[in-house]
C-alpha cells in the first residue's frame, strides 16, 4: 500500500494500471452471476459501468461458477439478497456497524465462499433501514417492495426532502407511470449523504394508496358524501359567512410546507380576524413558546455538524435513535472518529447508548430537574443545591458536571420530551445561561419529529407569536384552549389542515366531544382520518411528493421539496386549497402562488431574509455535507417568555406499576406511516415496551399478548423488552390504530400510570 | 556444530522446567536482565540474525523500530501459526523445548519494553499449546514470568492464543486481527506493526525459531552466532525435509548448507532408485528447483539469486514419479482454500487457477490453458494485499518455468508425461 504524499504523481492510465484494473474486473466477473437481464440493479450497477468502461469485454472464464444459493432469500420484509452477485466489498457490513450501529451483517466463510449476510442467514431483527441496499454497488442487496417493478431507466425522479422526522434528509423519489416506486439517497447530498432510515426509504408508499382522498366530501344530513369543489366551497361560504374573530380557530399540520403554513396563518389572522392559530394537536402552545425560547430558536439555525464539533454533546429528552434515526447515524459516525463526550439523558435505552460515554436513566419528565441540578453545580456559589432531585444519583450528576466543566464547547440536542413536559424547558434555559456565563460555547439543536415543525412555527402558525417569532397584538388560543372553548361554545368553527386531532390530542375522548360541539369543521387531509369523519367539509389535499415548496428542518435548514406527480383525482395542492378558501371571503387574498409567498416571507420575516432555494441539491465544492447558506438567520423578536407550571402529578396508585411514555416508533411517525404497506409490514399492531428486569419481576413474557390498563382505557397488545431502559417505565408509541395511546391520557391529569398483566 | 534449537528433540522429559534449568536454561535471561535493553538490541543486530518466518528481515533492526518512549505500551507476538505445507520446524521447538521459546520471548520483551506477549499458535497444535500452557505456568511459579521477573523489577505476562485453522493468520497483521478478536484479514501497511500493531500499539512479531535463537546469542555472544554460516545470513537453521528421501525429518544445520548435502548426507538420499526431479527449497510458495541447482547454498540471498526463496526452510523432495501438474494443482488448491477473501485477485483468481489445474490434471485440459494460467498469474502477482496470492503464483510459475512441457502434454493428451 502506498500512502499519498505531497508532490506524489499518480498515474491512472499507465499500461500497468489499465491491465490491473481490467484484471481485477475479470476476476470479479469470474464468479459473478451475470444475470443482468433480470437484475434490479442493471442500468445503475457500478460493476456494469466499470466493466463497460474499463473492460475486459471478452470473457476467458469457462469454468463452472460457484453458487451460494439457487434462489434469492429475504433478510427482512424489505430486504432481499442474492449473494451470487456479490463483489465482496463489505460496504454493507461496514455501514451496518459503523453508521447505523445495529451490527447485524458480517462476512461468514472465507475466500470465494465468503458471504456477507446475517448470522445463520435468518430474517433480521434490525432497523430495516436498507442502507445496505443503498451502499451495495451491485444487485446483491435489493429492496423487496421495488423488486421487478421497474428498470432504472423507466423511473422519473425528483430531488426532495423526506417528510417524516425533522432531520431533513434529502432524497430522490422516483415514479413509474404515476406510481411512486422508490426513494433513494444520494452520496454527498444533504445532511444524510447516502443514508436514510426505514421510514424514509420504504415509508413513502402511502402516496400510492387507494384510500387517498380524491374528491371533496360534504356532510349532507349527517353523512359525508362526495361532492365537487364548487359544492364544498359554497358550503363553506354559507356556513362561515359572518363568522369571525375568536369564534374561529385554525390548526395547520407540521407536515405542510412553509408557504402553506404562512398562507394558513394569514387566512386565520387576516381573513377571519382570529388569533387562534396553532400547528399541533399534541402539545400545549405555552410549552412551544418555552421550548423555542429555551432552545434559542429565534437566534437562527444550528447545524448538526457544528454541534458535532463540540467537546461534549448532550442528548436529552430525545429518543433520537427512534425518532431521528439519521441524526443518530451522524452522531455515531462522527463521535467514533473524534475524541468527544456523548452524554445521553433519557428514560429509555436507545441504540446510540453504545456511542455514549455517560448514560443517565431518569424518570419520564425529569429532564428539567437534571438540567437544573447540573446548572446549579456549574454556578460556583450554589453548589449542592439539588437535593430535591431524589430520583437521580448524585454521582451521575457529578460525572455529567465534571464532563461539562472540562469542555470548552457544549452542544445540547433537546428533543420532544421538553414539549410533552414543558416545565423542563426552564432547566434547559438555565443550563444554557450557566454554561454561557462560565465562558463556554453552547449550541442547542432541537430534535423534532415532524418534518416542518420548526418551519410552521417560524411562519407564525402559533397563537403566541407571528412570523419570525414577532409578537402578536392579542394572544390567541392554542389547540388545548380551542378545544376547551369549543366545549363551552366559545369557538364555533374550526379549520384543521392536515392534522388528525382525534388521534393525536392527549385525551381522545375530550377532543372528540369538543369537536362534536362545533357548528362547522373543515378538515383538509390526504386520508379520511378520524377527525375527517367528524367534519362538515373534507377537502382532499396533497402529499409532499405532489407539491412545491420548502421545509425547514430541525436545524433551521431551509430545503426545497419538488413535485413528482399531480395530486390524485380532484385533490389539489394544499396551497391552492387554502388560497381558494381565503378567496371566498376576500378575493384579494394572497400571495397567489408559492413563489410569491416566498418573496413575501423574505421581505417580512428576517429569519428568511436570505432564504434561497438555489443551493439545494448541489454538492458543496469542499465536499462537505453542511450547507451553511441554507440555515435560517436570527429573528428580530424572541418568543414570549412563559413559565410553564409543572404538570399535575397523578397521585401514586399501587394498582398501576408503570409510568406511561409515548412518542414515535422507529417504523412509524404520526398516523401517515400507518398507511404505508411497507412500514405496516415491519410493524402492524401495537406493542408496549418495558425493561427486561420489569418483565421478569412481574412475570411477563416478551412477545406475549398483555393487557395494558390505565385509569381511562385498556388495550391488548404485544409486550417487547428493551434492555437498559429505566425500570417502571412503559412505552407505547402514538401511532397505533389498534391502540390510540391518547385514550390513556386525561387532560390535565399529567403522565398516566398503567398496569400491565398477562392476557389470560 | 553443536545444536542450539533442537538439542532436546526426542527427549521426553526436556519440556519440564527443572530439566531445562539444569541444562543451563534461563541463564541467558538472567544475563539479559542485567544488560541495558539497547545493548540487547545491538547484540541481536550484531549477530546478523534474520527472521526465520520466511521474509528474512534483520531481527535486531525490527526491534530497533519500536519507539523508546516508556509511556507507550508495547507488545511482543510470537508467530507459531506454522501452516505452510511441508513446514514443521516450530513444532520441534514448541513440543520438545517450550522453555527455550519462552526464555527468548522474555528477553525480547525486555529488550523492546513489552509488558505483555502473546504466542499465537495454530489450533491443530494441541500438544504444543498444552506444553506451552504448562511451561508458562511453571515459569510463573519460578518467577521467570509475572511481576518482578527474577527480582529485577521487570514485569511480564505471557499468553497462549490458539488459532482456529486459518493459514492467513500466519500473515502478521491478520494474526494481530485474530488476537484482537476480529476476522483474520491482513491490515493495510503502513502503519507497520512496529508503530501500530496489536491494539494499535507498537508490536514486534517474530517467528518461533527466531525467538529461540535469542538465548544463545545472549549467552555465547553475537560474534559466535555470526561465525556460523554465511556472513549475510548467519546462524543455525532448521530444515524440514520431506518427500522422496530415506530419512525425512528435522535437521538443524548451519545456514548455507547446500541442498545436495541436506538431501544426500543428512536425509539419507533418495527414497528409491528414481532420480530427483524437483525440490521445493522453502515451503510450497517457494518456486521449485531442479537437479542442476542442488549445489545452491541454502541461505536467503543465494536462493533469492536463483529466483526462489528460503522461506520457512521446508525442503520438499520429489523424484521422477511426481507429476508436476498434480503437484501444482495440490499446492494451488491449498492457496485458494486458504485465501481470506479480502482482495479480488487472490479471492477470485486462485480458485480460477485451481479449476484450470484440476481440469488439466483430470485430463480435461484444453488448448490454451497453459497460456491462460500464465495470463492469470500476471493478473494476480503483485496486485494482492498480502503475500498469499503472490505465494500461489510463485509456486505455479516455478512449476511452469521448469516443467512447461508436462503442462502442455496434459493439455494436449490428457495424460502425464512419461
Amino acid at each position: 500500500m502506498t500512502p499519498v504524499l505531497h508532490g506524489i504523481s499518480i498515474l491512472t492510465d499507465s499500461p500497468t494500471v489499465v491491465s490491473a484494473r481490467a484484471g481485477a474486473l475479470e476476476f470479479l466477473l469470474a464468479n459473478h452471476a451475470l444475470d443482468c437481464p433480470v437484475c434490479d440493479k442493471a442500468g445503475e450497477c457500478e460493476l456494469q459501468d466499470m466493466v463497460h468502461k474499463y473492460g475486459p469485454h471478452k470473457g476467458r472464464h469457462t469454468e463452472k461458477k460457484f453458487k451460494f444459493h439457487e434462489k434469492d432469500y429475504a433478510l427482512s420484509p424489505v430486504i432481499i439478497k442474492n449473494s451470487n452477485r456479490c463483489v465482496q466489498c463489505i460496504k454493507c457490513a461496514r455501514v451496518c456497524r459503523e453508521v447505523v450501529g445495529v451490527n447485524v451483517l458480517a462476512a461468514i466463510g472465507r475466500g470465494d465462499h465468503q458471504e456477507e449476510t446475517s448470522f445463520f442467514k435468518t430474517q433480521l431483527d434490525c432497523d430495516h433501514c436498507g442502507n445496505c441496499i443503498e451502499v451495495c454497488p451491485v444487485g446483491c442487496f435489493m429492496r423487496l417492495p421495488y423488486r421487478y417493478k421497474a428498470r432504472p431507466w423507466d423511473l422519473k425522479g425528483a430531488d426532495t426532502v423526506c417528510a417524516y422526522c425533522a432531520t431533513g434528509c434529502r432524497m430522490v423519489m422516483e415514479h413509474r407511470d404515476g406510481t411512486v416506486l422508490r426513494a433513494r439517497a444520494q452520496y454527498g447530498v444533504g445532511v444524510n449523504s447516502e443514508t436514510l432510515c426505514a421510514r424514509g426509504r420504504f415509508g413513502f408508499d402511502y402516496i400510492n394508496s387507494p384510500e387517498r382522498l380524491t374528491t371533496p366530501h360534504v356532510n349532507r344530513y349527517g353523512k359525508l358524501e362526495a361532492a365537487t369543489w364548487v359544492e364544498a366551497f359554497d358550503y363553506i361560504k354559507e356556513s362561515l359567512m359572518g363568522v369571525s374573530g375568536d369564534e374561529f380557530g385554525g390548526i395547520v399540520s407540521p407536515r405542510y410546507t412553509n408557504e402553506e403554513a404562512y398562507l394558513f396563518q394569514k387566512l386565520v389572522r387576516d381573513v377571519f380576524k382570529s388569533a387562534n392559530v396553532d400547528s399541533t394537536s399534541r402539545w400545549e402552545a405555552s410549552g412551544v413558546e418555552a421550548f423555542a425560547a429555551a432552545a434559542g430558536m429565534n437566534e437562527g439555525g444550528v447545524s448538526v455538524f457544528d454541534c458535532m464539533e463540540a467537546d461534549t454533546v448532550v442528548v436529552i429528552g430525545a429518543q433520537i435513535s427512534d425518532e431521528n434515526p439519521v441524526t443518530d447515524y451522524i452522531i455515531r459516525r462522527i463521535s467514533a472518529a473524534r475524541k468527544m463526550n456523548v452524554i445521553i439523558v433519557s428514560p429509555r435505552a436507545m441504540k446510540l447508548d453504545s456511542s455514549a460515554n455517560l448514560l443517565l436513566r431518569v424518570a419520564p419528565g425529569a429532564e428539567g430537574a437534571v438540567l437544573n441540578a447540573v446548572a446549579l453545580s456549574l454556578v460556583p456559589d450554589k453548589t449542592g443545591g439539588y437535593a430535591q432531585t431524589a430520583d437521580i444519583a448524585k454521582d451521575m450528576i457529578d460525572a455529567l458536571v465534571a464532563k461539562l466543566k472540562a469542555s470548552a464547547s457544549v452542544a445540547i440536542i433537546a428533543g420532544t420530551e421538553f414539549l410533552r413536559h414543558p416545565e423542563s424547558c426552564a432547566g434547559l434555559g438555565f443550563l444554557k445561561d450557566s454554561l454561557k456565563s462560565s465562558g463556554k460555547k453552547v449550541l442547542i439543536l432541537p430534535a423534532l419529529d415532524r418534518c416542518n415543525q420548526r418551519g410552521v412555527w417560524e411562519m407564525g402558525a402559533h397563537p403566541g407569536f407571528g412570523p419570525g417569532y414577532a409578537g402578536v397584538e392579542k394572544r390567541g388560543k392554542g389547540t388545548h384552549e380551542m378545544l376547551e372553548a369549543a366545549m363551552d361554545g366559545g369557538i364555533t368553527s374550526m379549520y384543521a389542515a392536515g392534522v388528525d386531532i382525534v388521534s393525536m390530542f392527549p385525551d381522545a375522548q375530550f377532543a372528540q366531544k369538543a369537536l362534536m360541539r362545533l357548528k362547522f369543521l373543515i378538515v383538509q387531509d390526504t386520508f379520511m382520518t378520524e377527525t375527517a369523519k367528524m367534519a362538515h367539509v373534507v377537502l382532499p389535499g396533497a402529499t409532499f411528493a405532489e407539491k412545491e415548496g420548502f421545509y425547514t428542518n430541525q436545524e433551521g435548514r431551509a430545503q426545497i421539496i419538488r413535485s413528482l406527480l399531480p395530486p390524485p383525482g380532484k385533490a389539489k395542492r394544499d396551497f391552492d386549497v387554502i388560497k381558494a378558501v381565503g378567496e371566498i371571503f376576500d378575493t384579494g387574498f394572497g400571495p397567489k402562488n408559492p413563489a410569491l409567498a416566498l418573496d413575501e416571507m423574505r421581505k417580512t420575516n428576517p429569519m428568511y431574509r436570505d432564504a434561497s432555494l438555489a443551493f439545494n441539491n448541489k454538492r458543496n465544492v469542499d465536499n462537505k455535507l453542511d450547507i451553511k447558506a441554507a440555515l435560517v438567520k436570527a429573528a428580530d423578536a424572541a418568543p414570549p417568555s412563559v413559565k410553564c407550571a409543572p404538570a399535575a402529578i397523578a397521585p401514586k396508585d399501587d394498582k398501576y406499576q408503570f409510568a406511561l411514555m409515548t412518542g414515535n416508533h422507529l417504523f412509524h411517525s404520526g398516523m401517515l406511516s400507518k398507511r404505508s404497506v411497507s412500514l405496516t409490514g415491519l410493524l402492524n399492531s401495537a406493542v408496549v415496551e418495558i425493561c427486561p428486569e420489569d418483565a421478569v419481576f412481574y412475570g411477563l413474557k416478551p412477545g406475549a399478548k398483555v393487557i395494558v390498563k390505565g385509569a381511562h382505557y385498556e388495550a391488548v397488545m404485544t409486550l417487547t423488552v428493551r434492555p437498559g431502559s429505566k425500570r417502571g417505565v412503559a412505552f407505547i408509541a402514538e401511532n397505533y390504530q389498534d391502540c390510540p395511546v391518547n385514550r390513556f391520557f386525561k387532560k390535565g391529569a399529567g403522565t398516566p400510570q398503567v398496569a400491565i398483566r398477562p392476557c389470560s | 556444530m553443536d545444536k542450539v534449537l533442537l538439542k532436546k528433540l526426542g527427549d521426553p522429559e526436556a519440556h519440564k522446567i527443572d530439566n531445562y534449568v539444569k541444562a543451563g536454561g534461563y541463564k541467558a535471561l538472567g544475563m539479559a536482565l542485567k544488560m541495558p535493553p539497547d545493548n540487547i538490541i545491538q547484540a541481536v543486530k550484531d549477530s546478523g540474525l534474520r527472521g526465520r518466518g520466511g521474509a528474512g528481515f534483520s531481527t535486531g533492526l525490527k526491534w530497533s523500530f519500536i519507539p523508546k518512549d516508556p509511556t507507550i505500551k508495547k507488545f511482543l507476538c510470537c508467530n507459531a501459526d506454522e501452516g505452510e505445507p511441508g513446514t514443521f520446524k516450530d513444532r520441534g521447538i514448541i513440543d520438545w523445548d517450550p522453555h527455550l521459546l519462552i526464555e527468548g520471548m522474555i528477553i525480547a520483551s525486555y529488550a523492546i519494553g513489552a509488558a505483555k506477549s502473546y504466542i499465537y499458535i495454530r489450533g491443530e497444535f494441541a500438544l504444543g499449546a498444552a506444553r506451552l500452557d504448562a511451561a508458562i505456568k511453571e515459569a510463573y511459579a519460578k518467577g521467570y514470568l509475572g511481576p518482578n521477573v527474577m527480582g529485577t523489577g521487570f514485569n511480564h505476562d505471557m499468553f497462549v492464543h490458539r488459532g482456529f485453522g486459518a493459514y492467513i493468520c500466519g500473515e502478521e497483521t491478520a494474526l494481530l486481527e485474530s488476537i484482537e478478536g476480529f476476522r483474520a484479514q491482513p491490515r493495510k501497511k503502513p502503519p507497520f506493526p512496529a508503530l501500530a500493531g496489536l491494539y494499535s500499539k507498537p508490536t514486534v512479531i517474530n517467528n518461533v525459531e527466531t525467538l529461540s535463537c535469542i538465548p544463545a546469542i545472549i549467552e555465547r555472544g553475537a560474534k559466535w552466532f555470526s561465525s556460523i554460516g554465511p556472513e549475510k545470513s548467519p546462524g543455525p537453521k532448521i530444515f524440514c525435509v520431506s518427500g522422496h528421501v530415506k530419512k525425512p525429518g528435522l535437521y538443524e544445520l548451519p545456514m548455507g548448507t547446500t541442498l545436495r548435502e541436506i538431501i544426500f548426507n543428512h536425509a539419507g538420499g533418495m527414497l528409491t532408485e528414481k532420480p530427483l526431479k524437483a525440490v521445493i527449497p522453502g515451503g510450497v510458495s517457494a518456486p521449485m528447483l531442479t537437479e542442476k541447482d542442488l549445489d545452491t547454498s541454502m541461505d536467503f540471498d543465494s536462493l533469492a539469486a536463483k529466483g526462489t526463496m528460503l522461506g520457512s526452510g521446508a525442503v520438499v523432495v520429489m523424484d521422477s514419479s511426481a507429476c508436476m501438474v498434480k503437484t501444482a494443482y495440490i499446492i494451488n488448491r491449498f492457496f485458494s482454500h486458504e485465501s481470506c477473501g479480502k482482495c479480488t485477485p487472490c479471492r477470485d483468481g486462485t480458485p480460477w487457477l485451481t479449476n484450470i489445474l484440476m481440469r488439466l490434471e483430470h485430463g480435461e485440459g484444453k488448448q490454451g490453458d497453459v497460456e491462460l494460467l500464465e495470463g492469470l498469474c500476471a493478473n494476480i502477482f503483485g496486485r494482492t494485499f498480502c503475500p498469499l496470492g503472490d505465494g500461489a503464483v510463485m509456486a505455479l510459475r516455478g512449476a511452469l518455468k521448469n516443467f512447461r512441457n508436462e503442462f502442455e502434454y496434459h493439455a494436449k493428451t490428457g495424460r502425464c508425461l512419461g
